[in-house]
């Protein structure tokens, strides 16, 4: 009779919903985080595995944040997605930072494999540590190139940042205090994406960018020497779960291949295209890969 | 049976029951007759523990209250209120042979009783099968004292149980009541303020007034009687009210 | 339509996200009920405490669902895996409707039928379990099927703490300025509520008592 039915039903659901956890040991999830740089790491990951293994491949970018990209690994959300060494190890493993990019990559991927289930693949090539910017033309007539020439320039200056730098302890109160700076008002906290063409605008006179900016060359801005060395190594890396590696061992021969081909200017030329010229990011990847032989 | 020894009963301030002293014979109908407010219904609540006596006691079957499980006192007890109560997730048979289930009866037995139950109280057996929303007010008083007797209680408490019912339903199931208890001769405890149920259900009238128990006739004493009380009740009820107490048809 | 052919051309993640959604919506209804309808029932019976234990749930809901993820965040085992504050979050929002809903359906029993019961000899837990229960189902699945729909509608923010779910195609979809992925998200949302409306509106009609 239809109680029954009801009852069933009920008990069904009970039962079924807490379940639904899905598991995909067919496909390999390659995420990223959401801005340009990630998404290009993002899918060269994503189509060096598609074009030198049979495995099925599925993207799930934009997440939001580090901390979000996190979670979505040890969930088993997604499978590998492009990292720096220096944020895995201030922001995720919150240690104190280091200036030795061995040491840093050597500790994070041992921290990983200890307590995540998770390790990191060979770095990319390049260095996309945090680059404090002014504008070229102001970089001239005041002639500073270097960050501990900004301090007595700071007072006069607007400075502009992204959200996560201002948080970050390897971020804005580490800067401040190792140079000195003070700026006139509280920073503008923007998106990473519009801070060169405030800077360029006028909107700020200094900007905490990233070294690989795409913009820099095509606006003439002019990146300041951290001659303190207070920025750690920010080697881009994948991040991997060991749980894919076992059930896909071929994607490591993949990614090792991946190893060290991309340097500071390659990667800021890659941004441009797709920041700037508002390319296709999988056009931009594909050619890459193919300029470097690497497509088969 | 019943016995009733200073009992007083307090709630939220207000003394309902002043000193109570009360006896029930077995196989006697006691009818507690009052006004609203007397403390008729807190006096039949007392003797099923669904209420507490502030202070005084109260005996079943010589047994002071305290020393009985409440759930087999209540269990030994037949129920039946003004709303009936019936059950209206169950039908008819479910609601009879709901305390028999409980007490672990066998299924075979249950079905007998419940038989038995419906030609006592004279409901047709297809009944059984309806539910309590499908029955009329009459049908359904008669399924509540069915269901109270159906576990053979020795005592039965009623509380205005005719109340809600058309004068003609009415009068038939007073009918049928004095003729049940003429078959089961149960110890019945029936509250009411209407003499003329009094007079012909009764074996004997408790008159109760703001929480005191005025005085207990026969009822032919009752309409003979000078207590002020009483021939108060007499006089507000008029004429007709000595074939009541002939427990004849009125 | 172009977000049918983006879902289908996508629907592995499609169904992977419903399937996250659905866990999270799952775990967090049923930890509700399993706390909820026994509270309500306790509130139902001893009710001096039924004020301080409704207004704690008000309160919760007074909350704005995205702080109160925020919150939680640094609390130790919760915000090391971020489902676990999601699920956590949601349970207490789904509290509120839950317990209002089991004391509503308990008080509403007629009290003659109670009583009745009671006089009978019935122990508390016979007249709990016979008679108020199966008479209150009813009004304590709808206070299910509320919470369910509200469940629903916050696992999509869960996303944002990164929790998964469908809320992640519409945060992708706003950061992408994409309406497709963004109703690529929206609209199995809706439709799981939906579902879920009529599916325990459903076991709700079959259980009312008649």
């Amino acid at each position: 009779m239809t109680r029954f039915r009801a009852i069933v039903a009920m008990v069904v659901c009970c039962i079924f919903l807490p379940s639904c956890s899905p598991s995909h040991s067919d496909r390999i999830v390659v995420g990223s985080k959401n801005f340009t740089e990630s998404f290009i790491l993002g899918e060269l990951i994503a189509q060096q595995i598609e074009a030198h293994t049979k495995v099925k491949v599925e993207r799930r970018f934009y997440l939001a944040g580090t901390y979000i990209a996190h979670q979505a690994m040890l969930a088993g959300r997604i499978d590998i997605y492009p990292e720096y060494t220096g944020t895995a190890l201030t922001t995720i493993l919150k240690q104190p930072i280091s200036r030795d990019k061995q040491d840093v990559y050597q500790r994070v991927r041992d921290a990983y494999q200890q307590k995540f289930g998770l390790t990191l693949g060979p770095a990319f090539g390049f260095n996309n540590t945090f680059a404090m910017q002014i504008r070229g033309e102001e970089a001239r007539r005041l002639n500073v190139r270097r960050l501990s020439e900004a301090a007595q320039f700071a007072p006069h200056w607007r400075a502009g940042f992204g959200y996560e730098f201002m948080e970050r302890p390897d971020g804005y109160p580490g800067l401040v205090a190792t140079y000195g700076l003070h700026f006139a008002e509280p920073p503008r906290i923007m998106d990473l994406g519009l801070l060169a063409r405030a800077l360029k605008e006028r909107q700020i006179d200094f900007a905490g960018g990233n070294a690989t900016d795409g913009l820099i060359p095509v606006l003439d801005l002019s990146v300041l020497e951290d001659d303190r060395h207070y920025f750690p190594p920010y080697e881009a890396v994948p991040v991997i779960r060991l749980q894919a590696i076992q059930q896909h061992p071929e994607i490591t021969s993949a990614l090792a291949d991946l190893a060290g081909k991309i340097s500071d200017e390659e990667m800021r030329q890659m941004n441009y295209a797709v920041d700037g010229r508002h390319r296709d990011t999988q056009d931009v990847v594909r050619e890459f890969l193919t300029a470097k032989r690497l497509m088969p | 049976m019943i016995e009733f020894r200073n009992v007083s009963y307090k709630v939220n301030g207000v003394q309902v029951l002043s000193d109570l002293n009360l006896h029930v014979a077995r196989g006697e109908t006691l009818v507690l007759l009052g006004r609203s407010g007397s403390g008729k219904t807190t006096t039949l609540k007392l003797v099923n523990r669904l209420l507490s006596p502030s202070s005084g006691k109260i005996l079943v079957h010589g047994t002071p209250q305290e020393e009985i499980d409440v759930i087999k006192l209540r269990r030994g007890i037949g129920y039946v209120i003004q709303e009936v109560g019936l059950f209206p997730h169950f039908n008819v048979a479910k609601n009879i042979g709901l305390l028999p289930k409980i007490e672990d009866w066998p299924e075979d037995r249950i079905r007998a009783r419940v038989h038995e139950m419906l030609q006592l109280v004279g409901l047709p057996q297809d009944l059984a099968a309806r539910y309590p929303h499908q029955l009329s007010g009459g049908q359904r008083q008669r399924v509540g004292v069915a269901r109270a007797l159906a576990a053979d209680p020795a005592i039965l408490l009623m509380d205005e149980p005719f109340g809600a019912l058309d004068p003609l339903t009415r009068d038939d199931v007073q009918r049928e009541f004095l003729l049940l208890q003429q078959r089961l001769q149960k110890t019945v405890v029936f509250v009411t303020h209407d003499l003329r149920e009094a007079l012909r259900l009764g074996s004997r009238i408790a008159l109760m007034e703001a929480g005191k128990l005025v005085t207990i006739l026969s009822p032919a004493e009752f309409l003979k009687s000078s207590d002020p009380w009483a021939s108060a009740y007499v006089r507000a009820f008029g004429d007709g009210l000595e074939s009541a107490a002939n427990r004849g048809i009125s | 339509m172009n977000v049918i052919r983006f879902m289908l051309h996508n629907r592995s993640q499609v169904l992977d996200l419903t399937l996250e959604h659905l866990w999270l919506v799952g775990w967090s209804t049923l930890m509700a009920a399993l706390i909820g309808i026994p509270l309500g029932i306790l509130i139902a019976h001893r009710t001096r405490l039924n004020k301080p234990v409704l207004a704690g749930a008000n309160i919760i809901q007074t909350i704005p669902s995205l702080a109160l993820f925020g919150f939680l965040l640094p609390v130790p085992w919760l915000g090391e895996r971020v489902e676990r504050l999601a699920i956590l979050a949601l349970t207490l929002y789904a509290l509120l409707p839950i317990i209002r809903n089991t004391y509503d359906g308990i008080r509403g029993v007629d009290p003659a039928v109670v009583e009745a019961g009671r006089g009978m000899g019935l122990t508390e837990s016979q007249l709990l379990f016979k008679v108020e229960l199966p008479l209150a189902v009813s009004g304590i699945l709808s206070g299910v099927r509320i919470a369910a729909v509200i469940c629903v509608g916050l696992a999509t923010i869960a996303a944002a703490i990164g929790a998964g779910g469908l809320g992640e195609f519409i945060f992708r979809g706003l950061a992408m300025v994409d309406n497709r992925v963004i109703l690529a998200g929206a609209i199995p949302a809706a439709v799981l509520a939906l579902l879920a409306d009529f599916g325990v509106g459903w076991i709700e009609k079959r259980l009312r008592p008649r």
